[in-house]
């Protein structure tokens, strides 16, 4: 609660004062005054986040991802992650209401919340679930979720943004990953895929309703910061930010088929990207999409309003059921639960989704 | 001893002898350091409560950079439905801002309420408020390029990283330009 102050720190508190007014400080970790970073090379190797098997789709060549990657206006880690993160269980998150948007995910035997009022003021938390070192990454400005494994690093917000997209740094190697790509484009890494898991968004109530055993992560983050409010505007109900068509950075590519702020589930492969926005998804139930090699299920749970990716064999068929369950082959399965090779879906903003995927497969 | 102050100390100080001048200056000073606090976002509703929390290392925190001119808060005061996110260096950067604001404030309106003078009364309230605005600008450029539409390139951020110093550099120039466009002994000790 309280902390002592010693007369040393209140004499570096008053050359941190001198220091503010002369404008000669520097950034926690290096970045330049005006915001950003660039790698300042390798570091630790052999503490890497590990990497994935497969690469999903990388539409732009790493150069011209390079290129178009800006400062967002913050120095390096001018965003603290949340490294030390603090759980509470259910009952004691009084400082959640019933319709806070909440990202969940369930691994072995971890199931935890993380709610997103404090991930729009931190994007990353850097956690362990299931005994696995994972990074849990949100990107407010294009609306996008990732789970990755980190490996014995850490993942830290670079201050830089790519197609509007959280630049991601790790505190191994200070490579810079670009986190709806999950692949490094800059720094000794750069070409390596990061293995990803699937969180889900939902609201507080519906999660704990399915979860009632879940952890959340707490307001104890270490910061001093007003979760009650979002610096980018209102996400439900949309104001600010959200609601406007305009985005803050210019894309890599626009597509009108949709309005740039129109929320769409994507999948993508090593070669397919597709889309389902998340009005049409709702009301079918389940949709299947055929990309340029693959076919795809996105399946709505209606008890979490949250979507469930498979990739689906040619010769299978996936509906819908009027008990918010999914058929396959005649067989009744509940959305998470579908025999078929789970992907993993990205919830984005369509500008977002259009810019990194041109090409896009899009089901709307 | 007074002769040997320099020109614009000589008319702030014969601005705040005033009392209309005093009054300028504590309420554009006081109104100033409010709106920047809320402009970088440490001052909001959105509490619940009353409670007062440190962090932990609070002077290493203190000189953490969240963005160009602005630390890290070492405290969240929650008064109710307000909350007050305590960062020293981003007090002390508004307390110098609220002065120059309010030293500009005094000499505009003890120039204008002092009928021996004339002809810079409107610049200096100029000088004094429109440097100000810009340091809003200070806490989120982009965001601030987002609300009038502008997309935000790489040059234009790095020039909006710069507010915070460009404000104080106007507001000090207002000062100068009001303190050598009049002899401070024109401003009159009764208002």
């Amino acid at each position: 609660m309280g902390s002592r102050h010693t007369r040393r720190e209140a004499m570096a508190l008053g050359v941190g004062v001198a220091g503010a007014i002369a404008g000669c400080l520097g950034s926690r970790s290096g970045g330049t005054a005006t915001g950003g970073s660039t790698p300042e090379g390798p570091r630790d190797s052999s503490a890497a986040p590990p990497a994935a098997d497969r690469s999903p789709l990388v539409t732009y060549g790493a150069g011209r991802l390079r290129d178009e990657t800006v400062s967002g206006g913050v120095p390096k880690d001018g965003i603290p992650s949340v490294d030390d993160p603090s759980l509470a269980d259910a009952d004691e998150a009084t400082f959640l209401r019933d319709d806070d948007l909440v990202f969940g995910v369930v691994r072995g035997d971890d199931v935890r919340a993380y709610p997103r009022k404090i991930l729009v003021h931190h994007e990353i938390v850097n956690d362990r679930l299931d005994g696995v070192a994972v990074s849990v990454t949100y990107c407010p400005l294009t609306g996008t979720t990732l789970g990755f494994e980190r490996g014995s690093t850490t993942f830290g917000v670079s201050g830089n943004l790519v197609n509007s997209n959280l630049v991601m740094y790790d505190r191994a190697t200070d490579s810079r990953w670009p986190q709806v790509l999950s692949t490094a484009v800059e720094g000794p890494l750069a070409g390596r895929p990061l293995r990803e898991f699937d969180l889900v968004w939902t609201r507080w109530s519906r999660w704990r309703t399915r979860h009632p055993e879940t952890t959340v992560l707490s307001e104890r983050t270490g910061y001093a910061r007003n979760y009650g409010v979002d610096p980018y505007g209102s996400y439900a109900p949309r104001r600010g930010y959200y609601a406007r068509d305009s985005t803050m950075f210019d894309p890599l590519a626009t597509d009108d088929r949709l309005g740039p702020k129109a929320v769409v589930v994507g999948v993508r492969t090593a070669t397919d990207a597709v889309a389902v926005t998340v009005d049409r998804l709702r009301e079918r139930g389940v949709v299947t999409v055929t990309g340029t090699g693959d076919r795809f299920a996105f399946v709505h749970d209606a008890a979490l309003d949250a979507t469930y990716t498979y990739r689906v064999p040619p010769d299978v068929t996936v509906e819908s059921t009027t008990d918010d369950a999914v058929r396959v082959d005649g067989t009744r399965h509940a959305p998470d639960a579908v025999p078929l090779e789970r992907l993993h879906g990205i919830e984005s903003m369509w500008f977002a989704w259009a810019g990194f995927y041109p090409e896009t497969t899009l089901y709307a | 001893m007074r002769d040997r102050l320099p020109h614009p100390i000589r008319t702030v100080r014969a601005a705040l002898q005033r009392r209309d001048g005093r009054t300028a200056f504590l309420l554009g000073a006081a109104g100033y350091s409010l709106l920047y606090l809320v402009s970088v976002g440490q001052l909001a509703l959105g509490g619940r409560g009353w409670s007062v929390w440190v962090v932990d290392a609070p002077v290493t925190r203190a000189l953490e950079q969240t963005r160009p001119f602005s630390f890290e808060p070492v405290a969240r005061v929650v008064a109710d439905s307000v909350v007050f996110l305590v960062s020293p260096l981003d007090l002390a950067v508004a307390l110098v801002l609220a002065t120059l604001v309010g030293c500009n404030l005094a000499v505009a309106v003890a120039v204008w309420r002092s009928p021996t003078v004339c002809g810079v009364g409107e610049s200096a309230g100029f000088l004094a408020g429109v440097p100000a605005l810009l340091t809003g600008a200070t806490c989120c450029g982009p965001a601030v390029l987002f609300a009038f539409g502008v997309g935000a390139t790489g040059s234009l951020v790095t020039v909006f990283g710069y507010a915070t110093p460009v404000t104080a550099l106007l507001l000090v120039g207002g000062l100068l330009f009001v303190a050598r466009s009049l002899d401070a002994n024109a401003i009159r000790s009764d208002g």
